[in-house]
């Protein structure tokens, strides 16, 4: 057992920091607030092209597919160092936390061929369309319908809280092809099909992330399913496992954390309660990050991660949310824009126990698979 | 970054917990509060582990899996101080070592061959002698507390060592906290897969379910902030895992009572004795408030705007 980081490790660390530093613009703070926003897509475009040359956007990645096949460790640490700097990449961390990879383990050869090398490149976006407007915590009630009819998939239906769609290039769409749970299909459709509507909701976490997706006789090729019929299911929670800690929150939450007290010391304001809840959101921060650290070093071990993500996960929700609060009743100037990076933190972290799986599905899976309670009566 | 144990750790944690195996059990005429073990306490003895923190091929790390392992049995044994505070002074000091904090009382402080003295910031080393001390049978917190009664002849130690030895007082804190905050979880766990209340194991109820997930949650980041600094041996990471220990033990204690409900509260269960051990370190240190003051001091430090 060590918590050390090895030479190379913190060389690594060091070259992202540094490309960071010389590449994020002036502004960067006032672009960073909505990370779907036209601004920041185009800045993200830049900016994954710029990492791509300099090796640093895929580097987890095969080395056929544009990587330098290195380990799990090297992807989290350029993870969070991204995500403290306010996920330069914008939307197109999703590319390279799961999308990417799922579609090298589940795509055929023309999938991969069409789709994997403008990710690695730093030149795609995707959404992810998956909750619908009666179906959230609940994916597998979802009716999004794919149906085959001479070679074509006429698909009809809604999604809804879709990020990035305003702007994304590719939808990874989940539609029912069949009945029940393994009655669910992937499809992976390029955003100008004919047929697709788009309408952003506004929100408050941050110009252009959420939308509605209207699918209306949308018509693809057979060849546009990922996998097999009512393959959905097992892709998805391979996928979702790679998301629920491909996401260091608690980097950009430790970040705000010291940049509160930073303030509040400059303030004379650092003492008393303050100081008690900044130690408090400090200590679950540093909880959250051994526990994905911990998940990090079962798979660069090959070990399986299982319940083990939905804990790290809901530390990481705790300590966002402890962060929040605090720089809300000590400084609520920011959350009036004096702070813009401080103001994204505030709108990311209300995603943090929502998105990819509400936090309440996270306790149900530690309940059945962590703890082996008695499952629910259904 | 390694979490997993190989080599000479592993060899030394599968022996510890092949020692606690035996010793799991609680004597079915017992029904009191500081249930100890004299066998326990000479099977670590023969076996050498006194001193693993000192030895470089195992070091604090090792003497911290040790504390948390142990602390998870029903019955309690002076490990903590011995196994995480005596290799400061290279293993010197006779055991049972015992923590007087500004003349309260203490756990094991009655038969303890040196008391660590501390008074605010101070921290001084004695050994007490026959007389020196006395028990307090009626305490509720379930080890033998003990205290102070006679004069005792103070040893002050430097600034900077006690500074060292209050880092390492909050690490066997939060070591030993980690084992009894997983045994609380765990015996709620079987109470509330086995007790049935409206025809079916209150388990299966959603509120109880989320809550003892939460409580799990918060034990697993106590066990990896306290390994964490028992291998850094960092005063920041100390008080953190202190912290951390103490405000996840405050939430855990309430919520397993209240799932374990009346039975919980008998000393039958046995769940006091856990609980009842992190009730006492709950005020060690300074408590919640104290810790938190060092987090704020020792992690913020240096931070520009």
């Amino acid at each position: 057992m060590d918590f050390g980081w090895t030479e190379e490790q913190a060389a690594f660390r060091s070259r992202i920091r540094q490309f960071i530093a010389d590449n994020l613009p002036e502004n960067w703070d006032e672009i960073a607030h909505g990370p779907g926003s036209r601004e920041q897509t185009d800045f993200a475009r830049e900016f994954c092209g710029k990492l791509a040359q300099e090796g640093l956007l895929v580097p987890h990645w095969p080395v056929a597919w544009g990587g330098a096949g290195a380990d799990p460790w090297s992807a989290f640490i350029l993870a969070e160092e991204m995500w403290a700097a306010g996920e330069p990449r914008g939307g197109q961390y999703m590319n390279v936390n799961w999308i990417g990879p799922t579609l090298m383990m589940f795509g055929n050869k023309e999938q991969q061929e069409r789709y994997v090398p403008p990710m690695a490149r730093g030149e795609s976006l995707w959404c992810q369309g998956f909750s619908e407007p009666d179906s959230g915590s609940d994916l597998a009630s979802l009716r999004t319908k794919a149906v085959l009819r001479d070679g074509t998939y006429h698909i009809d239906g809604q999604k809804i809280w879709t990020s990035y769609a305003g702007r994304a290039d590719t939808c990874f769409l989940l539609a029912r092809t069949g009945e029940g749970r393994n009655g669910i299909s992937i499809f992976l459709i390029p955003m100008d099909t004919p047929g697709i509507t788009v309408r952003q909701i506004p929100s408050i976490i941050g110009e252009g992330d959420i939308h509605e997706v209207f699918f209306d006789d949308v018509q693809v090729p057979e060849s546009a399913r990922l996998g097999e019929e009512g393959q959905a299911w097992s892709i998805v929670a391979q996928s979702l496992a790679l998301e629920r800690v491909g996401i260091p929150r608690f980097a950009l939450a430790t970040r705000t954390l010291n940049q509160a007290v930073s303030l509040l010391k400059d303030q004379s304001r650092f003492h008393g309660g303050v100081k008690d809840l900044a130690a408090k959101a400090l200590a679950a921060c540093r909880a959250a990050r051994l526990y994905s650290y911990q998940i990090i070093d079962q798979r660069a071990r090959g070990l399986e991660t299982g319940a083990e993500a939905s804990v790290g996960r809901y530390a990481t929700v705790m300590c966002e949310r402890l962060v929040s609060e605090f720089v809300n009743e000590t400084l609520p100037e920011t959350i009036s824009g004096a702070y813009p990076m401080m103001l994204a933190h505030h709108q990311r972290g209300i995603v943090a126990g929502i998105a990819s799986g509400a936090a309440e599905i996270q306790l149900n899976l530690i309940a059945t698979q962590y703890l082996e309670l008695p499952r629910e009566p259904r | 970054m390694d979490f997993s144990l190989n080599g000479d750790r592993l060899a030394v944690q599968e022996a510890i917990e092949k020692i606690a195996y035996d010793f799991t059990s609680v004597p079915t005429d017992f029904h009191d509060f500081a249930l100890t073990n004299a066998d326990l306490d000479e099977r670590l003895t023969e076996n050498g582990f006194w001193d693993i923190a000192v030895l470089p091929e195992m070091g604090p790390l090792s003497a911290a899996l040790a504390v948390e392992t142990l602390a998870r049995l029903p019955c309690t044994v002076e490990a903590p101080l011995s196994m995480l505070l005596n290799h400061l002074f290279d293993g010197a000091l006779p055991r049972p070592i015992a923590l007087v904090e500004d003349g309260r009382p203490g756990r094991f402080v009655h038969g303890a061959k040196t008391l660590i003295i501390r008074n605010g910031l101070k921290v001084g080393i004695a050994h007490p002698q026959a007389g020196d001390t006395e028990a307090l049978p009626a305490s509720l917190y379930a080890y033998p507390m003990g205290r102070v009664i006679g004069e005792l002849n103070i040893e002050w130690v430097s600034e900077e060592q006690a500074a060292a030895v209050t880092t390492w007082l909050r690490i066997a804190l939060a070591s030993e906290m980690a084992g009894l905050l997983k045994a609380s979880v765990d015996a709620a766990v079987e109470h509330v897969s086995t007790r049935k209340q409206f025809g079916r194991p209150i388990g299966t109820f959603q509120a109880l379910r989320h809550r003892l997930a939460e409580c799990t949650v918060l034990a697993g980041g106590v066990r990896w902030l306290a390994l964490q600094a028992a291998w850094s041996g960092d005063s920041g990471d100390a008080a953190l895992a202190a912290l951390h220990a103490q405000e996840s033990g405050s939430r855990i204690v309430y919520d397993v009572h209240q799932m374990c409900g009346a039975m919980g509260m008998t000393l039958e269960m046995n769940l006091h004795l856990w609980t009842y051990r992190v009730k006492y370190l709950l005020s060690e240190l300074g408590g919640r408030a104290g810790s938190a003051t060092s987090v704020a001091d020792t992690c913020f430090e240096g931070l520009d705007a």
